[in-house]
């Protein structure tokens, strides 16, 4: 998940990759053995839902709304 | 001892009470898929693919764990489940480099075999790739980590019927391995026995033999349950 996240900051990322992303972290919440697994997809889940457009700016417009990745420099350069 | 009767994928089954989901449904011919677990040890849920729906819960439960009480409604094969067996499979193969082609285990992998069960020809997940070490210190066995799924099965064995606890888990999350003794290298450890024991039980290539050729090493798991009987029943029976 970690390194899926990353390549979106990069701009790197793809729609498989967001369908990938939703699926191991309900993977994680429903088969976790401890509370720790079974939260920790938490942040990722609760941002798909309520920022789902920024993860889909990252990945069909390369860019960055919240202006906190810097990856319009190497898509355009 | 009082029996309990209850329903698994729509099959009504009795079961001893005490025992587990995971034993009754293999009893009477369910085969819920599993790593850790391995007859004769105790078990600890670890592998998360014995992992089954019962009704009126809310979390899934390890089958491997969970007693059978009466009444109870059991779903083991649902496509949800199959979904989550599948993508957690996938996890293992990318989590180390599990290369078949090369493996002393090929054609007699439990890992292997459960991939092809769960029809798994390629893997969605990136491969992590990590730089494994393999240990070949000792005199007839060696250890590849590379090929280790973390079972804890030798873990287990060694504690449980060898008694040396020579084997034990060190690190945490992607950094968690099997470690011998204090971290020393295998062939010089002190409480090892040499029984074999681990290598027998490893589900994958991770414990082989020395001197095996590429799938040719076959492992013989019928001695545990062989020595198990013995310690319970006092019989010396297969």
């Amino acid at each position: 998940m970690h390194d899926i996240l990353h390549r979106m900051t990069q701009g790197q990322a793809s729609e498989d990759d967001l369908a990938m992303l939703e699926e191991l972290a309900g993977l994680l919440r429903e088969t976790s053995l401890c509370g720790l697994g079974q939260t920790a997809p938490n942040p990722v889940m609760s941002t798909l839902r309520y920022f789902r457009s920024e993860y889909e700016a990252h990945i069909r417009e390369r860019r960055c709304p919240a202006g906190h990745c810097k990856i319009e420099a190497e898509v355009y350069a | 001892m009082s029996v309990k009767t209850l329903e698994i994928d729509g099959k009504m089954v009795t079961g001893v009470a005490g025992t587990t989901l995971f034993g009754v449904a293999w009893d009477n011919g369910i085969h819920i898929p599993r790593l850790c677990h391995i007859g004769g040890l105790s078990d600890v849920g670890a592998c998360r693919l014995c992992l089954v729906e019962i009704e009126g819960q809310k979390r899934l439960q390890p089958s491997c764990l969970t007693a059978v009480e009466e009444g109870m409604v059991v779903r083991t094969d649902t496509p949800k489940l199959k979904a989550q067996r599948r993508l957690i499979v996938e996890l293992l193969f990318a989590e180390r480099n599990h290369v078949c082609s090369v493996c002393v285990m090929n054609g007699d992998c439990e890992l292997q075999e459960l991939a092809s069960e769960l029809g798994i020809d390629h893997v969605r997940v990136r491969y992590q790739n990590p730089s494994l070490a393999v240990d070949i210190t000792h005199e007839r066995f060696g250890l590849d980590h590379n090929r280790c799924i973390l079972c804890t099965r030798c873990i287990r064995v060694c504690d449980e019927v060898e008694g040396a606890h020579t084997w034990d888990m060190f690190g945490r999350g992607t950094k968690s391995h099997i470690i011998s003794d204090l971290g020393q290298p295998w062939g010089e450890s002190d409480s090892c026995t040499s029984c074999g024991k681990c290598v027998q039980v490893c589900p994958t290539g991770a414990l082989f033999n020395k001197g095996v050729p590429v799938a040719g090493m076959r492992k013989d798991r019928k001695f545990l349950k062989y020595i198990v009987t013995a310690r319970e029943k006092k019989q010396w029976i297969e």
